[in-house]
């Protein structure tokens, strides 16, 4: 309670909270509000803004509501960040903890495939693991978890490394315990934190990388998701620019409040450390 | 020794820094007739129309290498010639004799002879040739009784008017000399290096970056070409054409580059116009392909529902913002030889469309879907790919479940043509002046697997294939006519595919490139005549 308070009292802590929560909303109040396929064709095409009441955000090239794609795309949009960035963090901390605590060949063996992942720059790697299989959401789930591991694999595998030595560990060692118990009993909980920082970096980078990959029109084109909102406003950019404005200010503003919520989230963090 | 070989090369790579940099398309260079810079979109893997006889090659390729004759707009019988000055066919439909125009060399100094045009007929086009593998499918040799005569020779009788039609598409002459015992032509690397007899040689390739012709001095045209350079400038981006149109980089963008939501706007800027004609003789179709394995599919009724449940009014002037005409067929309105509005028509009507479906017995389940289907929309277009949108949702409104799934030019290709890895795909196939061109192989049965634009969609139908086999014998033109209008009726009581719309391109050009949509097939004719005022 007391550091949800702390992260409400720092600016960039309330300002995120308040940008992800309106996010979080509009997603679930996607379903409610527009029960329909936001891909479906409700009025003529390319009607402005704030012209006609019942389309307030207006329509785009084939005549669908810009608002309903809008927030049915803040579900796409979180659902991928959140997926992948949770994908990512569970396979990059098992990862790293198994390596830091094996040691030895292991460790080697396990550190080389982080590097060789490492190496391949994390967006061609999505683009080209897309292009291969085909595009679907648990695919593109999986391309973006597929470059955004190895940064918590390299930081858990820091951690264990440094807690592997301390002595409630060698303590466990002498009750008996078995290695892979010692590992995820006591490591890993311990290493986890400082791993946890890296969590809100890795949603944004995401949810970019998802509007990047459907901007290319390697996104599913069955559902609507903010990148293809631009793809295809880009096509009428000179006589219809809040085509492309609007879902690219909502994917700035995504990135932005998970960017503030992390700093607010750390500075709280910090600041109860520091008390404590 | 190595010294005096190591200042050589030295010397060689300086010369040839130096040249290059000459090279370059530069501002100041080409002065005399000046220099067109055009958008070009696409790169072909084969730039060899005598191959690939396909728009995005011709597009470039048609400046260089030269058919028989062109389409025309006044001409007789719609062409004008070219590489022949005249052709005649026979009665029994067994032979067509061509005079070849004289004094016309090839690009690397050879004269150019009959035999060059019987090397490509029956080394090139007929087993090599997309469409040219149909249209000379009985042609048995090329008889070259002096350096200026041709006389095909069929097996069976071959309607001369199909030829003829086909002159501009299938007739690009390749030099004999130069592919003459190449072990396999359709992979020979001369294949992007051409030779040709046309008004402009191709000087230099970048991929990525751009074509560049210059002018051909030794070209029989008189007076001609009068541009000295053209240079392709590759623009993918379609929104990037109609700024440097405005910028005045490019001079010229062809194929609705500038995309037609742009098309109002750019109309009014001073130093461009729109023009919308010279493409009468590629008429794109905007057609459903249907895969007949699938059981729904091969329901008629089924697809009667699908042809209901299309707003073609919605197509037009939505997606092709009113560039595009409603089909009433298989053969385009432009094709005035053969048209016939007189076929079956499917007037947009959900309620209808929703009855026929539940009369075929697919009943809506709980969440109102009948069925569902894997829908592949070609990306040539951004207006295919609309399409594609909108087919999801129209057919979602009589309960079919249409998933889309994209892939780029190649994977939709094979996956289309080759796998048969597809429920319905949204196609554009090209009507080419004669329905045995390229429009009867979108319904016919028997076409091997890995043919582009044709039908892979397993329909076969007894009846319509005798009629194409007809149709592909009869020599008289208006017994001929008529077999095509019952084909045209036929089609769209089977409905093998569902054809929505038609339309030409838009070229954009700065009012200073003159001579611009001269000819039915501007963009992919030669541009000898095309100037540009300074």
């Amino acid at each position: 309670m007391s550091l949800l308070r702390r992260l409400l009292g720092t600016p960039e802590g309330a300002v995120g909270t308040v940008i992800l929560c309106l996010l979080v909303l509009a997603a679930l109040l996607a379903p409610v509000l527009f029960p329909a396929d936001p891909l479906s064709i409700v009025g003529p095409a390319l009607v402005p803004p704030f012209t006609d009441p019942s389309l307030p955000l207006g329509t785009d090239r084939l005549g669908r509501d810009v608002l309903a794609g809008l927030m049915h795309g803040a579900g796409t949009s979180l659902a991928v960040g959140i997926a992948a960035a949770a994908m990512a963090m569970i396979a990059g901390s098992l990862v790293g903890t198994l390596a830091g605590l094996a040691g030895g060949l292991v460790d080697e063996a396990l550190m080389r495939v982080v590097d060789a992942f490492q190496i391949v720059p994390s967006f061609l790697l999505a683009l080209a693991f897309v292009s291969v299989t085909g595009a679907s959401l648990p695919v593109v789930i999986t391309a973006i978890a597929l470059g955004a591991w190895t940064g918590p694999a390299r930081l858990a595998r820091a951690e264990v490394l440094s807690i592997r030595e301390r002595d409630y560990v060698a303590a466990a060692r002498v009750l008996g315990m078995r290695p892979l118990e010692i590992a995820f009993r006591e490591v890993l909980p311990n290493a986890l934190p400082p791993v946890m920082a890296l969590s809100s970096v890795i949603v944004a980078i995401s949810v970019l990388t998802e509007a990047a990959l459907s901007f290319l029109g390697l996104g599913d084109p069955n559902i609507v998701t903010w990148g293809s909102m631009i793809a295809q406003g880009r096509n009428v950019l000179r006589s219809a620019p809040f085509l492309s404005i609007l879902p690219g200010i909502a994917l700035m503003l995504t990135v932005l409040g998970v960017y503030l919520f992390s700093e607010g989230l750390a500075d709280a963090l910090a600041r109860r450390r520091s008390r404590a | 020794m190595p010294n005096i070989l190591l200042t050589r090369r030295r010397l060689l790579q300086t010369t040839a820094v130096l040249l290059a940099s000459m090279a370059m398309p530069t501002g100041g260079l080409a002065q005399e007739g000046g220099r067109l810079v055009v958008a070009a979109d696409s790169e072909p893997k084969n730039l060899n129309p005598a191959i690939a006889a396909s728009n995005g090659v011709f597009f470039i390729a048609s400046k260089v290498i030269e058919p028989l004759a062109e389409a025309s707009f006044d001409g007789a019988d719609g062409l004008a010639p070219r590489l022949a000055t005249s052709w005649e066919g026979s009665d029994d439909g067994l032979s067509v004799t061509f005079k070849l125009r004289e004094g016309v060399t090839w690009h690397d100094g050879k004269p150019f002879t009959s035999a060059d045009v019987a090397f490509s007929a029956m080394n090139v086009w007929k087993p090599l040739q997309n469409l040219g593998r149909l249209v000379f499918a009985n042609l048995e040799s090329v008889e070259t009784p002096d350096d200026l005569t041709a006389v095909f020779k069929f097996s069976k009788p071959t309607p001369f008017q199909l030829i003829r039609n086909a002159l501009p598409v299938v007739t690009s002459v390749v030099a004999k000399h130069i592919f003459e015992g190449s072990a396999d032509i359709a992979a020979d690397p001369a294949n992007n290096q051409l030779v040709g007899t046309g008004p402009f040689k191709l000087a230099e390739y970048k991929p990525g970056e751009y074509y560049r012709l210059t002018r051909n001095d030794g070209y029989w045209g008189e007076g001609e070409p009068k541009l000295s350079e053209i240079v392709f400038r590759v623009l993918p981006d379609r929104a990037a054409a109609a700024s440097a149109l405005e910028a005045d980089e490019i001079q010229l963008a062809a194929f609705s580059q500038v995309p037609l939501s742009d098309l109002e706007r750019i109309s009014k800027v001073d130093g461009i116009k729109v023009y919308s004609e010279g493409y009468e003789a590629l008429t794109y179709q905007l057609v459903v392909e249907i895969n007949h394995r699938r059981k729904e599919l091969a329901d008629l009724k089924v697809r009667q529902a699908m042809a209901h449940a299309i707003d073609k009014d919605f197509v037009v002037n939505t997606i092709f913002l009113g560039y595009a005409k409603a089909s009433t067929g298989i053969v385009p309105r432009d094709a005035k030889e053969f048209y016939t509005p007189d076929t079956e028509q499917y007037p947009f009507d959900v309620a209808k469309a929703n009855a026929l479906l539940d009369e075929a017995g697919y009943a809506k389940d709980a969440n109102g879907v009948r069925f569902t289907l894997k829908l592949l929309p070609a990306p040539f277009f951004s207006e295919t790919r609309q399409f594609g949108d909108y087919l999801r949702q129209a057919l979602a409104a009589i309960g079919i479940n249409a998933e889309i799934a994209n892939n780029d030019a190649g994977a939709h290709l094979k996956a289309v043509y080759t796998d048969h890895d597809f429920d319905i795909s949204v196609g554009s196939p090209v009507f080419r002046g004669d329905p045995a061109i390229s429009t009867t192989i979108l319904v016919k049965s028997g076409t091997p697997d890995g043919v582009f634009f044709s039908n892979q969609g397993g329909f076969a139908n007894a009846s319509l294939d005798a009629l194409i086999d007809k149709a592909n014998e009869t020599v008289d033109v208006a017994a001929r006519t008529d077999l095509f209008k019952d084909f045209q009726k036929q089609v769209s009581e089977q409905l093998p595919l569902i054809n929505v719309a038609e339309w030409g391109f838009i070229t954009v050009a700065r009012t200073s490139v003159k001579n611009v949509s001269n000819n039915p097939r501007w963009a992919v004719s030669n541009w000898a005549d095309t100037e540009l005022e300074s």
